[in-house]
């Protein structure tokens, strides 16, 4: 064996000697290999890397991508990280994986990459800091970075003109509840919980009966937004209501004195779950069953069942396309609702979404250099813009804040004014296990099996539990 | 005779002869404890392996040598069955002694602490306890189903009308659909906004109606998915029964005016028996694995989480690897008790006929 490498060895370096006559150095091929969830955003992305990406080092960078579909994502990351495959160099991750997987020794940190390069740090440093802390910070808001914006989210409110700005429907609405039935993006931007709450008993309408002055050949409903059980399609929303209401879900910067129990029961908390669930009676009726993910409300959204969805902006592609939707010329888009303070002003916490894209520890120095430079040139205003144009989000400053912003993309007004109120849930490593626990208590809660505060105290004392065993609650 | 003339006789323990595997064997075992202890894991792998292939060679060698021709023939199926399945299980049932998350670099011996977590664990048991019992009415009430209708369809079937290659066809279909594909149709089919079932239930009485907002409406939504795949198997297998009954002893019934269900009994009957029961074992323990349908329809809600979901959550995606295997470990245990009891009674039966 020892004498067949020498003999290889040797015999590729006089390759070597001959065909590159050790003059110059010849541009070399570079796989990248990344795993990303299938869907616009991450298209995008490599239609833009094949068309327009050419490596600085004159190198050839070949971004090869595996495509997965967005239920299976999960897993299938997962093991191949846990198998020790070690086949992906980058990997969309959801923020809240990121505690997990740097536990387990698979994501790179990248404070050395943005400490060589002054350039690559600016451009990190324009990030707004809510995706910054979520996106790329483990522990939670400390300064050990890992990852990169791939797609930015939030949620805002999706909405149709044709039924909200109908003249019969606003005179109505205003004469039931003496307030004007919001229309426009800015109307529907100050819209708190309790409007929305009228929305849905507004339009909650039999077959039959009329909508915007026409017989409606099937149910209609007023709201939406997500409750289901599979994945985080409950705790995403329902973290808002807690944070908006002055509540707060267990605060993994405060490890190790931040306890569970007594926070995420609060009664202030209890009073918003109970907020949350007392609006899924106006919602379809496939809330009952507990499947009502965030594609479910999308896809009755888009089908003309519901006057108005809080979704995120990463599903809202399909809305505007005529072939997927039965409204697209019909929409309206404003900020996610809030809740409003005893001061009348308006709390909008919500939990953000999207993903980052990280790197992987088994990355070589030669696809780390060229990892580096696909990063920045990512990131960089013209590509970060012709993916806003594309579809795609930035949190970029400098590109959010250009006023061209807000013209790509209907919902885009709805998008710089909310960063400031994102916040994100917990990255620690026994992450999923919270996640899914909790996801059970509020299907609970969601079908009408036990009540908020039942839920809740299941939920803390669950919590309490693990993170003790985690160590991360003395 | 002459075969034993020529077979060599044994090596020496010590020579360093190409047969000598019980050499190979001791010596794979020194290396196996040398490099695991002296060297990282990513070395000591291939020391091992190289080790492994020798012994593997030996042994071959040595069966060709004194020829072993049975044993040399079914070693390939042994060889990978080994490297596939019996490694892996006992690998796992090691695991199970240990506290060990995939998603981490440690490992810490436990000893039962696993198995005592998910039998006594007042969180962590209960669980357990409750998928074990939906498991079991799925397992009894999925099976049933599916055998009463597969029978049902056999009967049929057995006969011959127009159409009945077509429609043969046809029933067999879902079989063939993969899960997903089924799964996604059926909770378009029991959707209270677009399906189908709620329309026309809508229509009769006046009233919303949603299938899946309750356990029972959930339990017969998926009970229902399972039996629509699954039946055409019981079917086909009951079919393959009911075509190879001689045809003359169903005319010297006729003969004698056997009344229909004297008939069934004692000449078809006999005759499916032992593929209904093969039927019902298959099933059975198919029923007992079941997740997909539950995956796809319910995700585990209104309290129809199995065994198998339970399990694929705690193993696959919150990396409880060790755990998982505790709780794998059970249920096998658990089906191999079962199969044996389902054997024993099935044998006792046919010797008692």
């Amino acid at each position: 064996m020892k004498t067949m490498k020498g003999f290889a060895k040797a015999a590729s370096l006089a390759a070597v000697l001959m065909v590159g006559g050790g003059t110059y150095a010849f541009a070399k091929e570079v796989v990248l290999t990344m795993a990303v969830p299938d869907w616009p955003p991450t298209r995008i992305m490599k239609k833009f890397f094949d068309e327009q990406y050419k490596a600085k080092t004159g190198n050839t960078v070949k971004l090869v991508v595996d495509f997965i579909p967005w239920p299976d994502f999960y897993t299938r990351v997962n093991a191949s990280l846990t198998s020790g495959e070690k086949k992906y160099n980058f990997i969309v991750s959801d923020s809240q994986w990121i505690g997990a997987f740097v536990e387990g020794g698979y994501y790179r940190k990248i404070n050395d990459l943005l400490d060589a390069d002054p350039e690559f740090k600016k451009t990190f440093d324009q990030i707004h800091p809510s995706f910054l802390d979520a996106y790329a910070t483990y522990p939670y808001k400390s300064k050990n970075y890992y990852g990169f914006p791939q797609f930015p989210d939030v949620l805002v409110t999706y909405g149709r003109k044709d039924v909200l700005c109908d003249a019969g429907e606003q005179a109505a609405f205003q004469a039931k509840f003496n307030e004007k039935l919001p229309c426009t993006g800015e109307e529907m931007d100050n819209i708190d919980w309790k409007t929305f709450e009228k929305v849905g008993q507004f339009f909650q309408r039999k077959k039959g009966e009329k909508l915007a002055g026409k017989v409606l050949e099937d149910d209609f409903y007023g709201i939406a937004y997500q409750a289901g059980k599979g994945y985080d399609f409950s705790s995403m929303q329902i973290n808002g209501f807690i944070w908006q209401a002055g509540g707060d879900i267990w605060d993994e910067t405060k490890v190790p004195d931040g306890k569970a129990q007594g926070v995420v029961n609060s009664p202030v908390a209890v009073k918003a779950l109970d907020q949350y669930l007392s609006l899924i009676k106006y919602m379809p009726p496939v809330a009952k069953t507990g499947t009502m993910d965030i594609f479910k409300t999308d896809e009755l959204f888009r089908e003309g069942k519901v006057a108005m969805n809080v979704d995120w902006i990463g599903l809202g592609e399909a809305s505007l396309d005529p072939t997927s939707s039965k409204v697209a010329d019909k929409l309206v888009f404003g900020m996610a609702p809030g809740t409003r303070s005893a001061d009348g002003k308006m709390v909008r916490w919500n939990n953000l979404g999207g993903q980052p894209f990280v790197l992987t520890t088994w990355t070589t120095e030669e696809q780390t250099r060229e990892a580096v430079d696909f990063v920045k040139w990512w990131l960089s205003a013209p590509i970060q813009h012709q993916f806003a144009a594309g579809g795609g989000q930035s949190a970029i400053k400098s590109v959010y804040e250009d006023p061209k912003y807000v013209g790509y993309r209907p919902w885009n007004r709805a998008w710089a004014t909310q960063l400031d109120w994102q916040k994100d849930v917990w990255h620690v490593a026994p992450f999923f296990d919270l996640l899914t626990q909790q996801q059970d208590q509020f299907d609970l809660a969601i079908t009408g099996k036990q009540d908020a505060k039942t839920t809740l105290d299941n939920v803390a004392k669950y919590q309490e539990n693990l993170l003790i065993e985690a160590g991360l609650i003395k | 005779m002459s075969s034993l003339a020529v077979t060599a006789s044994r090596p020496p323990f010590i020579s360093l002869s190409l047969d000598n595997w019980r050499f190979a064997l001791v010596a794979g075992i020194i290396a196996l404890i040398v490099s695991v202890t002296l060297f990282p894991a990513d070395v000591s792998f291939w020391i091992v392996g190289v080790f492994a292939v020798l012994l593997a060679m030996s042994s071959v060698i040595n069966a060709y040598r004194r020829q072993y021709y049975g044993g040399l023939l079914v070693a390939p199926a042994i060889a990978v069955l080994f490297v596939m399945n019996i490694f892996p299980l006992l690998w796992s049932l090691g695991l199970s002694f240990f506290a060990y998350q995939s998603s981490q670099q440690t490992i810490r011996f436990v000893g039962l602490a696993n198995y005592i977590k998910v039998l006594t664990n007042d969180l962590a048991a209960t669980a357990n306890w409750n998928a074990l019992i939906n498991t079991a009415m799925f397992v009894v009430l999925t099976v049933a189903a599916q055998m009463i209708i597969g029978f049902l369809l056999a009967m049929i079937f057995a006969k011959q009308f127009p159409l009945r290659r077509y429609l043969l066809i046809l029933v067999l279909t879902p079989m063939m659909l993969s899960v997903v594909a089924s799964g996604v149709f059926f909770t378009y089919y029991f959707d209270p906004t677009f399906g189908i079932l709620s329309y026309v239930i809508g229509n009769i009485t006046g009233e919303q109606f949603i299938l899946m907002d309750n356990k029972a409406g959930a339990v017969a939504g998926i009970v229902f998915a399972d039996a629509w795949m699954w039946s055409p198997f019981v079917m086909l297998l009951v079919l393959a029964g009911l075509v190879s009954v001689p045809k003359y002893l169903y005319e010297a019934a006729a003969i004698d005016r056997v009344s229909a269900w004297r008939r069934f009994w004692t000449i078809t009957f006999p005759y499916i028996r032992g593929l209904l029961m093969l039927a019902l074992l298959f099933r059975t323990i198919e029923a007992f694995k079941l997740a997909d349908m539950v995956i796809l329809l319910t995700k585990g809600g209104n309290d129809t989480m199995t065994i198998s979901y339970h399990l694929i959550r705690i193993a696959n995606e919150q990396n409880k690897t060790s755990e998982g295997a505790a709780i794998s470990y059970l249920m096998l245990f658990m089906v191999i008790v079962l199969t044996n009891l389902y054997l024993y009674l099935a044998n006792r039966r046919q010797q008692g006929a």
